[in-house]
């Protein structure tokens, strides 16, 4: 039975599934509504991360260890809780994926090994199983660090071995277990301190609670697959963001702290707080609720009055929002838009350090944008995450930078989708394989005529030495600007001008026919139409065009093509 | 000096020796999960290990011009998927020594020496 079907049952058919002793089949429908539960809060997981690491997405890389341990057992009607316990442990081991997931692969071994040859399971071997879940992780390293998903199967294993003795019903037993996770996933900040600077709980922890959770929601019949609307940990709020979404008349930016009484019940709280305006959040951490508002002049007040009865008020923060936009709109750049792909086109991904360049990007066909150049490589998540939810399996990605090839290429490995990395180590080349995208052409075909382009153009770059270095014979002293052709160094001057012209000669320009400026940000636009005028009076025969690239360090890539 | 590596400062310069590096190294990679335990890179070691205690012991730290190269040598636990487990100590290796020391670390090879078994499935 799948999901859906699952969910339409009873909550008597449920807990039948799962009335002692429970078999193959009723282990395989919790296993199944763990897994659901816990994709359905891999986001909130994800962002329990205190780790800025490559493969730190917990939630992800749990989720796929319970896929892949699932997708073992999915087709198989095996009763024996033994054996099928065994295909989920074979499963989470050959998918087990980053730190918690190796972890959790554990888990299911240890659990797999102490119900070895039974046929069902009772709370007492469930006791047992879990225990064993416990040594086997504990087994898995030498210096095993508190507070994180190890503490809380510890946690689960000793209350079930208390709850065991007291009862003989599985679902007692397990609402027992789900308690107790909460409860330890709650101390680790306590225990890792960590987790307490970042004002979180640990990832991993919570995503083993949330699989347990899962099972237990399952039984009671609650939704697996709509996460519940909760306090989220301060790290996660974006409150910057919401500067983005300003409704008319929505004037003032209230932000209060404050430590709730003991009586507080967020969602009336939630309920009062919508009356008086838009745009709420509230986040928790380290004992403390943060609220966040936009309300109208008149009520700029009210919510301030509100919290008053709800907890005490510790900090209270208060802007005009109309006059922060107005600053802000001066230098905001327009909106980008996008290509919208459908399911069977092929998406691009491109890394763009600036927006100007993103613009451009966009108004070629690019599907999603990944932040990124020379001097901030996006991590492997980022590019992820940029295609991860693009409705189409096929992807290619350019990175536009040596450097962020290999993170383009390991992002690609980690995903089910078909991804292919045009190797572009640079803005023009990325753009000259843009041109000859087609999105409703094959992967392959796009591929192959987007890795042709690339050697279709030359790249020029302009920036400012950041350290005194010789290179290739070519002095170079801290400050100076110094011209890139493909790369490769070839001159260092005291102005933009004179370094532009040298890089156009070393380039051979009269070989081509065209040359484009982007500029950066801190270049301004009239010094680069004089710039252009100059260039154009020593090639008259070429096209020149001028766009606003945008892009930090550097103050001009050219492309020559 | 080959032992150290520099980072300059308007006042002298900061020397920090292998072993540091080594050290920080090694308490990681004891931390990330699936190690049973370091190894010896070679037997001139195994036997150093016996008469003395060694911040180095299995690991190795060398540099270029690109940033610091640190060879693990370790120990996994049998039935765990080696491939995540060394993917997560490269990681968490370079994020430490990076932020500890500050210098970029330039590769990191994990060399796994052996399996302790457990328990047989």
């Amino acid at each position: 039975m799948s999901v859906v079907e699952l969910t339409k049952l009873s909550p008597q058919e449920r807990h039948k599934l799962v009335s002692l002793p429970v078999n193959g089949q009723g282990l395989k429908t919790l296993m199944e509504a763990g897994m659901i539960w816990l994709k359905t809060n891999q986001q909130l997981v994800n962002n329990l991360n205190v780790f800025p690491v490559p493969d730190g997405d917990t939630g992800t890389n749990m989720v796929l260890t319970m896929q892949a341990a699932f997708d073992e057992i999915e087709n198989s009607g095996d009763e024996n809780i033994g054996q099928l316990s065994h295909a989920i442990a074979r499963g989470a081991l050959m998918g087990a994926r980053g730190n918690s997931g190796v972890i959790l692969s554990q888990i299911w071994r240890g659990f797999a090994r102490a119900l070895d040859d039974q046929p069902t399971m009772d709370v007492k071997l469930l006791a047992e199983a879990l225990l064993e879940a416990k040594e086997t992780a504990y087994k898995g390293v030498v210096r095993p660090v508190e507070g994180t998903i190890l503490t809380v199967i510890k946690d689960i294993a000793a209350q079930a071995k208390v709850s065991a003795q007291r009862t003989t019903i599985f679902t007692e037993v397990l609402a027992d277990i789900v308690e107790a996770a909460e409860a330890s996933v709650e101390r680790t900040p306590d225990l890792l301190p960590i987790l307490k600077k970042a004002g979180v709980v640990d990832s991993g922890g919570k995503g083993l609670f949330c699989i347990f959770e899962g099972m237990w929601r399952f039984i009671n019949g609650d939704a697996l697959d709509k996460a519940v609307t909760e306090v989220m940990p301060l790290s996660e709020m974006k409150l910057e963001d919401t500067m983005e979404s300003v409704e008319p008349g929505q004037d003032y930016e209230v932000v209060i702290d404050f430590s709730p009484e003991s009586t507080f019940n967020l969602e009336n709280y939630y309920d009062e707080l919508s009356k008086i305006g838009t745009s709420i959040q509230v986040g928790e951490g380290d004992g403390i609720y943060r609220m966040h508002i936009h309300v109208p002049l008149d009520k700029r007040y009210l919510p301030i009055d509100h919290t008053m009865t709800q907890g005490t008020i510790q900090k209270v923060m208060m802007e005009n929002l109309v006059a922060q936009m107005e600053g802000k709109k001066s230098d905001k750049h327009p909106k980008i838009n996008l290509a919208q792909v459908k399911a069977d086109e092929t998406a691009v991904v491109a890394v763009s350090p600036g927006p100007g360049l993103s613009r451009i990007f966009a108004s070629l066909g690019v599907a999603a944008i990944v932040q990124g150049g020379q001097t901030m490589n996006p991590s492997i998540k980022e590019v992820l995450a940029s295609f991860e939810n693009l409705p189409t399996d096929k992807v290619i990605i350019l990175p536009n930078n040596k450097n962020i090839i290999m993170a383009a290429k390991e992002a690609a490995s980690m995903t089910v989708k078909k991804v292919h990395v045009i190797p572009t180590i640079s803005i023009p080349q990325g753009i000259s394989a843009m041109f000859r995208f087609i999105p409703d052409a094959g992967l392959e075909e796009n591929t192959e005529s987007m890795i042709e382009a690339i050697d279709e153009v030359e790249t020029g770059e302009i920036t400012t030495a950041t350290r005194s270095v010789e290179i290739d014979n070519i002095q170079v002293q801290k400050g100076q600007v110094i011209a890139l052709y493909n790369g490769k160094l070839v001159t260092s001057t005291d102005n933009i001008d004179t370094a532009t012209e040298e890089l156009l000669i070393a380039a051979k320009t009269c070989d081509y026919e065209r040359i484009t400026l982007f500029y950066g940000e801190d270049m301004k636009l009239t010094h680069v139409n004089a710039l252009a005028d100059k260039i154009r009076s020593i090639y008259p025969d070429h096209e020149i065009e001028v766009h606003e690239g945008g892009q930090p360090h550097y103050q001009l890539i050219i492309a020559i093509e | 000096m080959s032992e150290t590596e520099n980072n300059y400062n308007k006042l002298g310069s900061v020397l920090i020796q292998k072993e540091a590096i080594a050290s920080i190294a090694r308490q990681s990679t004891l931390q990330s999960y699936g190690v049973v335990g370091l190894a010896p890179k070679n037997l001139i070691e195994s036997i150093h290990q016996l008469l003395k205690k060694d911040a180095k012991y299995g690991v190795e730290v060398n540099f270029d011009h690109e940033g610091l190269l640190i060879d693990l040598y370790i120990m996994v636990e049998y039935g765990t998927r080696i491939i995540s487990i060394t993917n997560s100590i490269v990681n968490s290796v370079k994020y430490n020594v990076e932020k500890t020391i500050g210098l970029p670390v330039h590769r990191i090879n994990v060399h796994v020496r052996g399996l302790r078994i457990s328990n047989m499935d």
